[in-house]
């Protein structure tokens, strides 16, 4: 692979790996599920480009599409807990109370 | 030329120019009363003209004036039908009503809005005249309405009083009742008939009219008080007494037996029809005179007096005689307005006593008074060659000797046995005996108006029915023969009711009071109907309605049906099958290291 498809998927990994270990805001979840929206959006227009494949040029676009509609869900979330709580710390969601 | 029309036209006139004079700001004098009450007798006796040329004549007259409107295929004027019955009845009304505008000009002298009242008398007074002689049934129906504006009006004329005005509402609320009648049989013959003209639909003859006299029964249901929509007419005995004798005794009640009346040609061909309001008639004069067996205000004995007699009229309606029906509303107005004034003679000279336990002894102290009283409960109850008999007599031998329903008969003959007993009741309580009231006494019967105005229509109860018998021309032959003893029915059923009356009053005067047993409350309480039908449907239906619109449609079909029960389901079932405890940083990091394994696993496997 090349130089600028490894740091693509460096970047990839590393979100990865901070959406998957936090420490207590939740909000920094949502912000590695950004940061991996991100890269994933870049490889792929890196890759379309480069194979002058044109006829996938959307996919990117669209994937930036539903990323915004799954950042406003997660939000949503999130403000949802803040109501509730006033911060949101990931120990409060132990009550699996409806 | 003759001036039938032209008169009798400046006759009604005359009767709208006080109305109008509120425009030149006369009606603020002292002496407007005065003015109307001239105007009155001066319209009754121009009217008097026409009256004699028509009886010498028989010439009927139909006066069409004004087109109105036409809308699509129905021509609408103002149309004016002098026939029989009109131009028999606007004399004997304009001479009832000047007599009682007479009396109010004593009774009423102390009340500061005299002259509204006037108003109101005089613009009930050309409304009932725009009823009786309407052509066409648009205008009778301005005439029905307003007299139904006027009477509610006049009936809540101290409206101080809580009654008086629970009084006007609920009569407003069950003229409205018959006022579909009306309106359904206005409907009806505007589709088949194409008109709403007397002439055209009699003309036509429609085969089945079943529905158009249904509905106009209904109306007179409503509007004359028969049993079903009967309450208002005692309730309406809260308006002052010469609002009781005009309206509620001569003149609007009989608007819905006029109604019928008119439409004869239609109910002779129907024996449906007549069936049934002879059954109707029937029941309302036997179970009004039943309820007045029993009631202790004076008033409300002469309002169920009435109420009797308006069932008279419908079942003389009932057995195919109009026109004894029309004797009998001519007769009926004389010795009823009578009645009523010589009751308000003795409500003012007790200062305001109407209950008849609270009276007696006037016998002497007003002699005027009693015999006025003693006279019309005579004519009343059709003692021979008093006025009452001409029309009274005539109806209960027509329906002994006619093809009829025997039962219908039966309640007839005993209401009229039951008419002579409430009568000797009033006059027992009120005139005969020992006072029964306070000392102080304000009896004074000594006032010009009061005594010339009761003289006026006392005369009329004596003459009125004999003069009227003989200068009409003959209409439906009366039956001539008949056994004796169904010639004497009338009479010996009012024999013998005044017989009982006076000796059960007599023998109890000096028992001890018992507690009412149950026939005596079911006449006291008129029989329960009120008291039932006007607490029971309105709960019903309000309830019904409230359960129906906020419970059934709010709540549930728009509420609980889907959004509700899916979060509850959901809820209860994700509480039930779910076990996790919400450690989330751990199944995160389980994930993560599942992820680096099988990555390791995959790439550095050989």
């Amino acid at each position: 692979m090349s130089l600028a498809h490894i740091n693509i998927f460096l970047a990839f990994t590393v979100s990865l790996m901070g959406l998957l270990m936090y420490r207590s805001h939740l909000m920094s979840s949502l912000l590695c599920l950004e940061g991996m929206m991100l890269s994933l959006f870049v490889m792929a227009t890196m890759v379309v480009l480069n194979t002058h494949f044109t006829l996938a040029s959307m996919m990117p676009i669209i994937l930036l599409v539903f990323a915004a509609c799954e950042a406003a869900l997660g939000l949503s979330l999130l403000v949802m807990v803040s109501n509730t709580y006033g911060v949101d710390h990931v120990q409060n969601l132990n009550l699996l109370q409806c | 030329m003759n001036m039938f029309s032209s008169l009798m036209l400046a006759s009604l006139s005359v009767l709208t120019l006080p109305i109008m004079s509120s425009i030149l700001n006369t009606h603020k004098n002292s002496t407007y009363p005065h003015h109307v009450k001239n105007i009155i007798s001066y319209a009754f006796i121009t009217s008097l003209i026409p009256t004699m040329m028509f009886i010498h004549s028989g010439q009927e007259t139909i006066i069409s004036n004004w087109h109105w409107m036409t809308i699509q295929t129905l021509k609408l004027s103002l149309s004016f039908k002098l026939d029989y019955f009109s131009m028999i009845f606007v004399p004997v009304a304009l001479f009832v009503t000047w007599s009682i505008m007479e009396f109010s000009l004593w009774y009423m002298h102390s009340d500061p809005y005299i002259t509204r009242f006037f108003k109101y008398l005089l613009t009930f007074l050309i409304t009932m005249m725009i009823l009786v002689t309407a052509n066409n049934l648009f205008q009778l129906f301005i005439g029905w309405e307003g007299v139904g504006i006027m009477s509610f009006l006049l009936i809540g004329w101290w409206y101080g009083r809580t009654d008086a005005n629970t009084a006007a509402l609920q009569a407003i609320l069950y003229n409205r009742i018959g006022d579909i009648g009306f309106i359904m049989a206005m409907a009806w013959f505007l589709f088949n008939a194409n008109t709403w003209d007397l002439q055209q639909i009699f003309m036509l003859d429609p085969n089945l009219t079943n529905l158009p006299l249904l509905g106009l029964l209904l109306a007179a249901t409503g509007k004359s008080a028969q049993f079903g929509l009967h309450p208002w007419l005692p309730s309406a005995m809260e308006g002052p007494t010469p609002v009781s004798a005009l309206l509620h005794s001569s003149t609007m009640v009989v608007a819905g037996v006029f109604l019928l009346i008119r439409f004869h040609p239609l109910m002779e061909n129907n024996k449906t029809i007549q069936s049934l309001t002879l059954c109707l008639g029937a029941i309302t004069t036997l179970f009004t005179a039943i309820c007045a067996l029993t009631q202790n205000d004076i008033k409300k004995i002469i309002a169920f007096s009435t109420s009797s007699q308006l069932g008279l009229m419908i079942v003389t309606i009932g057995i195919n005689q109009p026109y004894l029906a029309f004797l009998h509303i001519c007769t009926h107005a004389f010795f009823k307005a009578m009645l009523f004034m010589c009751s308000g003679s003795i409500i003012h000279s007790l200062n305001d006593e109407q209950d008849i336990r609270k009276m007696g002894g006037l016998f002497n102290a007003m002699p005027f008074t009693t015999t006025s009283l003693i006279i019309g409960s005579l004519a009343l109850t059709g003692m021979p060659f008093l006025t009452g008999f001409y029309s009274k007599d005539l109806i209960i031998e027509t329906a002994n000797t006619s093809y009829t329903n025997a039962w219908a008969l039966l309640m007839t003959l005993i209401a009229t046995s039951l008419t002579a007993v409430y009568s000797t009741r009033i006059i027992f309580f009120a005139l005969l005996g020992q006072p029964r009231f306070l000392p102080l006494t304000t009896i004074n019967e000594n006032n010009p108006f009061l005594i010339n105005s009761i003289k006026r229509l006392l005369i009329g109860s004596i003459f009125a029915g004999f003069f009227i018998s003989n200068n009409i021309y003959p209409t439906t032959i009366p039956e001539m023969t008949m056994p004796i003893y169904m010639k004497l029915t009338a009479l010996t059923v009012t024999i013998l009711g005044f017989t009982l009356a006076l000796e059960l009053s007599l023998i109890t005067q000096n028992l001890k009071l018992e507690h009412p047993t149950n026939m005596f409350k079911f006449s006291n309480l008129l029989g329960y109907y009120p008291t039932i039908m006007h607490r029971l449907p309105p709960l019903a239906s309000l309830s019904m309605s409230q359960k129906s619109a906020s419970l059934l449609l709010d709540s549930i079909w728009l509420e609980n049906i889907l959004p509700k029960s899916i979060s509850q389901f959901q809820m209860k079932t994700s509480i039930l099958i779910s076990t996790q405890k919400g450690q989330i940083k751990l199944y995160f990091l389980s994930f993560l290291i599942t992820l680096t394994l099988s990555m390791l696993l995959f790439n550095l496997h050989e």
